[in-house]
């Protein structure tokens, strides 16, 4: 135990020494902070309005009169006789089933994240490691297809789904989203691969493994933080997208965020935005959780690529 | 244990000939060291050995039987690469103990064979330690102890010390040479390194272009070089090499004369060491101007710019001359081999 601690001590001494050495001067540091915090409430701004706003009516958050409604709450505490109201994610959640669109994003999110992973870590494998000429251009063809916009694709599918009967359902929809996520996901981990040496592989085939063996015992060990970085990307793809899931799904098969724009598309109605705000606000949350919980592995997905030779 | 037969082997991409009708009998735990300069196909020879490439037309034999068409994992070899191909998230331990366990070796014995290589590679005190933790010579000796924790047929080495500092490669390659005869496998080695191949072989090859240029022992290689590639190639300084002509025994070549050689008139090329040959006061062969005197610590040397090629003499290291001052040197007939200017081939003394 005194081993590592004096071990550990010597790391960490000549670190502090170069922090020390390169200090910056005070008006470049207050700088930079003020930036940042500038930054960071920019951001987090619009997060903490929405969730705020979303225990309030639609009259404060929406109010006319003065914006500070949304803050004091006036308006809900004369409706409702309380400061904050549960009414939006009542309706959004009871009234409007918003339940079913969570069950059927998780779903989606599911089966894309998975299908695009299985495919996209077998083939990006194939891709790093095959000599062939060829892989080069099915990479471009990739990149070609990552790059049209969704709409096109999707306008596309709309005919034949009608005609073979299974527009609406979310299989299709599935299929679909797999289909335009999965170049990317090929391009990620492809150069994620190719940052792991190749005498990895050949090691483990000459210690006894088969080329799939090698795959699943020794590449994809070291390749965690690049399938799960892929994987988060996939999966909001997945959870956050509109334009396929608002085309191909009926009414009843709507994932969160159709929903969400259903309750917009009938503001005549009142408190009906007040759902969509609710709404917005359960859909971010689990985000938050999520990116929290794998932060440490995205980061070095994210950076792994770059430093490694 | 086993003999390890390459009977004609070609590889080809394409239209790019990597290696050309590799023929070798390497004989049971013999070491074997093939020898090149980058690019000569000594890597790819070692890669089909062990199955990493397909053998475009030939036969690899190995203890008796044709292995050209089994995967690596069949073969029954074990290799060490040059950047190690350590499973970065197992320790030291679990990585020796990898090819046991991918090869269902019994459990219970696995234990007493991972402990047996640790401690012949010396690594008890890391063995729990990642191989990130681990310097480059502490690595090396991971992929050593992993390749040797079962008793393969034969050890594979693909510039096993070619990453690591000058004196850690003096002292792993003794280990290795340890090694090799305590376990007694045939072993394949590669290297670009005429040192590692000089203390470490039973035989050289000498590779060059995807062909082997000479097969022997290092002291034949070096003593005998089969043509000037190869006697440019081996020793540290090179054999020194002149173009001349010979008319009746006798070479001349810009600023060399050399009398009573053995060979038929024409243009050759002449060549000897630099430690064969001696500074002289007077009635040299060579007799030049100084181009250039290096101080090498052990020895001292002197390099004479004939026509278009540098020679150089190894002296006495207190030997001191000014560069342009005349300095003659004896090159005896004894100590020069000859070249044909065409071939390169060298010719009988």
């Amino acid at each position: 135990m005194t081993d590592t601690t004096a071990a550990d001590a010597k790391l960490i001494a000549p670190r502090r020494r170069r922090r020390s050495a390169t200090a910056k001067p005070l008006p470049l540091i207050a700088l930079s902070v003020g930036f940042v915090a500038l930054w960071v409430i920019a951001a987090a701004f619009p997060f903490l309005w929405t969730a705020w706003g979303s225990f309030k009516v639609e009259a404060d958050f929406f109010s006319r009169q003065n914006w500070m409604n949304a803050v004091t709450g006036v308006q809900t505490l004369r409706q409702t006789g309380e400061a904050f109201t549960m009414d939006g994610y009542e309706g959004a959640w009871i009234e409007q089933e918003f339940w079913r669109a969570v069950i059927n994003t998780a779903i989606v999110t599911f089966f894309v994240t998975t299908i695009s992973l299985t495919f996209g870590t077998l083939g990006g494998y194939a891709l790093a490691r095959s000599g062939f000429r060829y892989t080069f251009w099915i990479l471009i063809m990739a990149l070609i297809f990552r790059a049209m916009p969704h709409v096109t694709l999707v306008s596309g599918y709309l005919l034949p789904f009608f005609e073979l009967g299974i527009w609406g359902y979310l299989p299709t929809t599935i299929i679909v989203l797999v289909a335009i996520n999965q170049p990317f996901t090929l391009w990620m981990l492809h150069s994620f691969f190719l940052s792991i040496p190749k005498d990895l592989d050949e090691s483990a085939m000459v210690d006894g493994c088969t080329r799939f063996q090698a795959f699943r015992l020794a590449v994809i060990p070291v390749m965690w933080p690049g399938v799960i970085t892929t994987g988060l990307f996939s999966f909001l793809l997945a959870y956050n997208d509109f334009t396929v899931t608002s085309m191909l799904l009926t009414a009843e098969n709507q994932t969160m965020v159709p929903k969400i724009n259903s309750f917009l598309g009938s503001t005549q109605a009142e408190g009906k935005v007040m759902y969509a705000v609710a709404a917005v606000v359960s859909a971010i949350a689990p985000l938050f959780v999520l990116i929290m919980f794998f932060q440490r592995q995205i980061v070095s997905g994210l950076t792994a690529g770059a430093v490694k030779g | 244990m086993a003999r390890l037969q390459l009977k004609n082997v070609n590889k080809r991409w394409g239209s790019y000939v990597a290696v050309k009708d590799f023929d070798l009998d390497i004989a049971d735990q013999e070491f074997l060291v093939l020898l090149g300069p980058s690019g000569c196909g000594k890597s790819t020879t070692m890669r089909m050995i062990a199955g990493l490439e397909d053998v475009t037309s030939g036969e690899i034999v190995l203890g008796g039987r044709n292995v050209n068409n089994l995967e690596p994992k069949d073969r029954d070899i074990s290799m060490v690469f040059q950047s190690y191909g350590l499973y970065p998230n197992l320790s030291v331990y679990e990585n020796i103990r990898f090819p046991l366990r991918v090869r269902k070796v019994p459990k219970e014995q696995h234990h007493e064979m991972v402990m047996t290589a640790i401690r012949m590679v010396e690594l008890e005190p890391f063995m729990d330690r990642r191989p990130a933790d681990l310097s480059g010579g502490q690595r090396q000796r991971v992929a050593l102890g992993r390749a040797i924790v079962r008793k393969p047929t034969v050890f594979l080495m693909d510039e096993p010390l070619s990453n690591l500092d000058a004196k850690l490669r003096v002292s792993t390659r003794a280990q290795i040479k340890n090694l090799q005869s305590k376990l007694k496998t045939t072993t394949v080695y590669v290297t670009h390194d005429q040192i590692e191949a000089m203390t470490l072989a039973d035989r050289v090859v000498v590779m060059n272009k995807g062909e082997i240029q000479q097969v022997g022992t290092p002291t034949e290689i070096y003593d005998n070089p089969a043509n000037t590639f190869v006697a440019s190639f081996i020793g540290s300084p090179a054999m020194n090499l002149v173009e001349g002509r010979i008319e009746g025994g006798t070479f001349t070549g810009d600023g060399i004369t050399v009398e009573g050689l053995k060979a038929p008139s024409g243009p050759v090329t002449l060549g000897f060491r630099a430690e064969d040959a001696s500074i002289v006061p007077s009635g040299g062969q060579i007799a030049a101007p100084v181009y250039a005197v290096e101080l090498l610590g052990e020895a001292s040397m002197i390099t004479w710019r004939l026509g278009e090629q540098l020679v150089s003499v190894k002296t006495a290291k207190d030997y001191r001359a000014e560069t342009g001052q005349m300095v003659e040197a004896s090159v005896p007939a004894a100590i020069c081999h000859l070249f044909d200017a065409e071939t390169g081939k060298a010719l009988p003394r």
